[in-house]
């Protein structure tokens, strides 16, 4: 007989104590045992925690921080906006009709069999909870700001779409240079009819931690598209599960890590197509430079019952620099007979054919380069209807092709 | 004498290891129209590649020269605003580059390369509107994305557009006529034909004499095995039509 107990790692030991603290000690008994996840967890399999998150600073204490004092111009001049320091919410006293925001406790992610949600339900304190009534469609931004010395920050978004009911939630995360570690949570529930856009954007200092689970349930005849752009920190994982339970529903699910030197971004979803006749289409982008390391897993279950299902499913990498990695892992369970699903794949460099054309009109190798990327990621942005958001979404692209060495892949580009 | 606008000395280029031209001697005064015939995998195209300057086309010996100077050296992007231009067989599609930001990125990446000022929003668009009108290329065709679902036809014609644009010193057309049927050629011929201008010269690479009714050269140089084997004028062309390639193929050992 060996000891099945693991030996556990310093966050490891830390994360535990967190969770003892909290008085979560059947969470905390089953954390000793499982650890934080390593690659032998499929799931997990190109990003093993148990290595790569090395050190847990101490939970953020609230109070510490005074609410309301950080928020500079808004990023969004049409957005209603929220922020959240260190996962203390403030809420402006005048909601307009068809907008409630209400402050709540707890987690509020449902069970599940996966560390970082077990970790969020047994640590987070506060969160806040936004409905959509009617067509308005206002557009809800919740800045999510990690401040001050390194701190384990643990918090939530309950969002409500009511039946009919139409609205954009902008969430942006950004920090200090500290060591934080972030794990979000954010759960978004679509009534009958509801139309719902969700953007989530990471752009946390190199040293933060990111992870962030997101739960999604459509009901009838809803729609819905997403899109995560992961780009801050060093180590991120935005992790999505998303189920159909209401017939005719529709998903856009889209992503991209757009990720430097030493990044290690992680977009992972599972998706359950659960009733009949739902359709879904993902399509997941990563462009890599230098030695960063980009993965997607993407999986889509179709139950027995599921009938008329219609999923695609796309990734597509981009890699500038001989050290970048981009892994990719598409999964199709498909139990139902009459149903419409497929997954593809293409990963390489940018087109040395294209690149030559584009020179040869004069245009500078570096320039044409750039052309090429953006070019390669507007159909993430283009079918967002807010004008300003897209323009924030292009801006952060031209940041990062302008920062660094753009033109990393020159001379060698065939 | 003035200055030729392309002069090509004793060029030899390798690709991947081999050696495709072998000692390609040409000069190209200002105002020609040269063509350039010879059946595939003579090396035409290597030629042109090797002028624009693609890479893995490696310049063993010999140098090329665009108004006297030098342009081995220079990047591909350079060479165009030294005043190159390629008139591409298969013209790339780029989707998600937009037509007009692509025409405008190029005419002022030259522009600047230059040391001229960049073109206003009203100058680009009266330019491309009126070399457009001369090409019969409709706004929806500059809507799109680059070259994205044109026909055959609508990319050559777009070619030009580039080429009347960029107003160029030195065309080369690889191909020109490829994919091309009579009416589109016509149209395609009609509009180079008005860019000749006598500070302008053209290389016109085809391996058939119907493209050269349309644009009529004032040289033709047979090319066989890396080499041009035969020069002459006009009536050349009608002659190869007649006979064929046979007679300059290398012999065989």
């Amino acid at each position: 007989m060996t000891d099945q107990k693991p030996i556990l790692t310093g966050a490891e030991k830390a994360l535990l104590a967190q969770l003892e603290q909290a008085g979560q000690s059947a969470g905390a008994h089953e954390f000793a045992i499982a650890g934080l996840p390593t690659r032998r967890v499929e799931s997990y399999h190109y990003s093993d925690l148990r290595s790569l998150l090395t050190q847990v600073p101490l939970l953020a204490v609230a109070a510490d921080v005074a609410p309301g004092t950080e928020s500079p111009a808004p990023y969004l001049s049409d957005a209603v906006c929220l922020d959240m320091v260190n996962g203390r919410v403030s809420i402006p006293g005048n909601m307009p009709a068809g907008l409630v925001v209400k402050e709540i406790s707890g987690s509020v992610l449902s069970e599940r069999d996966d560390a970082l949600v077990r970790l969020n339900r047994g640590l987070a304190g506060q969160a806040v909870h936004i409905q959509f009534e009617g067509d308005v469609g206002w557009t809800v931004l919740v800045s999510r700001h990690l401040s001050g010395d390194a701190c384990h920050v643990v918090d939530g978004v309950d969002v409500i779409v009511a039946p009919g009911a139409s609205g954009t939630l902008v969430e942006m995360f950004d920090s200090s240079d500290a060591a934080h570690l972030g794990n979000h949570a954010t759960r978004v529930r679509l009534g009958e009819g509801a139309r719902f856009t969700h953007v989530i954007i990471d752009l946390c200092a190199r040293a933060v931690r990111h992870f962030h689970s997101l739960e999604y349930d459509l009901g009838t005849n809803a729609s819905m598209r997403n899109l995560i752009v992961n780009s801050g920190a060093s180590l991120s994982r935005v992790q999505m599960f998303g189920r159909f339970s209401g017939s005719r529903a529709h998903g856009d699910f889209t992503g991209l890590n757009l990720v430097d030197e030493g990044q290690h971004c992680d977009i992972t979803f599972d998706l359950g197509h659960a009733v009949p006749d739902t359709t879904s289409r993902e399509l997941f982008k990563s462009v890599a430079r230098n030695r960063a390391r980009a993965v997607f897993q993407g999986k889509i279950v179709v139950d027995p019952v599921a009938q008329k299902t219609d999923a695609k499913m796309m990734a597509q990498g981009l890699m500038l620099s001989e050290g970048a990695q981009i892994l990719t892992k598409p999964e199709l369970e498909i139990f139902a007979d009459d149903v419409q699903c497929g997954h593809g794949c293409t990963c390489g460099e940018l087109d040395s054919d294209t690149l030559f054309y584009l020179m040869s009109r004069g245009i500078p190798r570096a320039e044409a380069e750039s052309m090429l990327i953006r070019a390669f990621l507007q159909e993430l942005f283009d079918p967002l209807e807010n004008d300003e958001l897209v323009g924030r979404l292009e801006a952060i692209v031209a940041n990062w092709l302008e920062n660094g060495s753009a033109s990393a892949g020159a001379g060698k580009a065939d | 004498m003035s200055t030729p606008i392309l002069e090509i000395r004793d060029l030899h280029v390798q690709v991947e290891d081999k050696e495709i031209l072998k000692g390609v001697d040409l000069v190209v005064p200002a105002g020609e129209v040269h063509a350039i015939m010879g059946r595939n995998g003579s090396g035409k195209s290597t030629l042109s590649n090797a002028i624009t300057g693609r890479d893995g086309y490696e310049v063993t010996e010999g140098d090329i020269l665009l108004e006297g100077k030098s342009i081995l050296e220079l990047e591909a992007d350079e060479r165009a605003a030294a005043g190159l231009f390629m008139a591409f067989q298969y013209p790339i599609e780029i989707p998600g580059v937009a037509t007009m930001t692509f025409l405008k990125s190029a005419m002022n990446a030259q522009r600047k390369a230059r040391g001229e000022d960049e073109l206003t929003t009203p100058e680009f668009m009266k330019a491309v509107q009126g070399a457009a009108k001369d090409l019969s290329i409709d706004k929806d065709m500059l809507k799109r994305a680059l070259n994205v679902g044109f026909s055959g036809g609508e990319k050559k014609r777009a070619e030009v557009l580039q080429m009347a644009l960029l107003e160029p010193r030195m065309c080369i057309l690889d191909e020109t006529d490829s994919g091309l049927d009579i009416d589109a050629l016509q149209v395609v011929s009609e509009g180079v034909n008005r860019l000749r201008a006598p500070n302008r010269s053209m290389l016109v690479i085809t391996h058939y004499q119907r493209l050269l009714n349309h644009i009529v050269p004032d040289r033709v140089h047979v090319f066989s095995d890396g080499r041009i084997v035969e020069s002459g004028d006009k009536e050349l062309a009608l002659e190869l039509e007649a006979k064929g390639y046979a007679a300059y193929d290398p012999v065989a050992a």
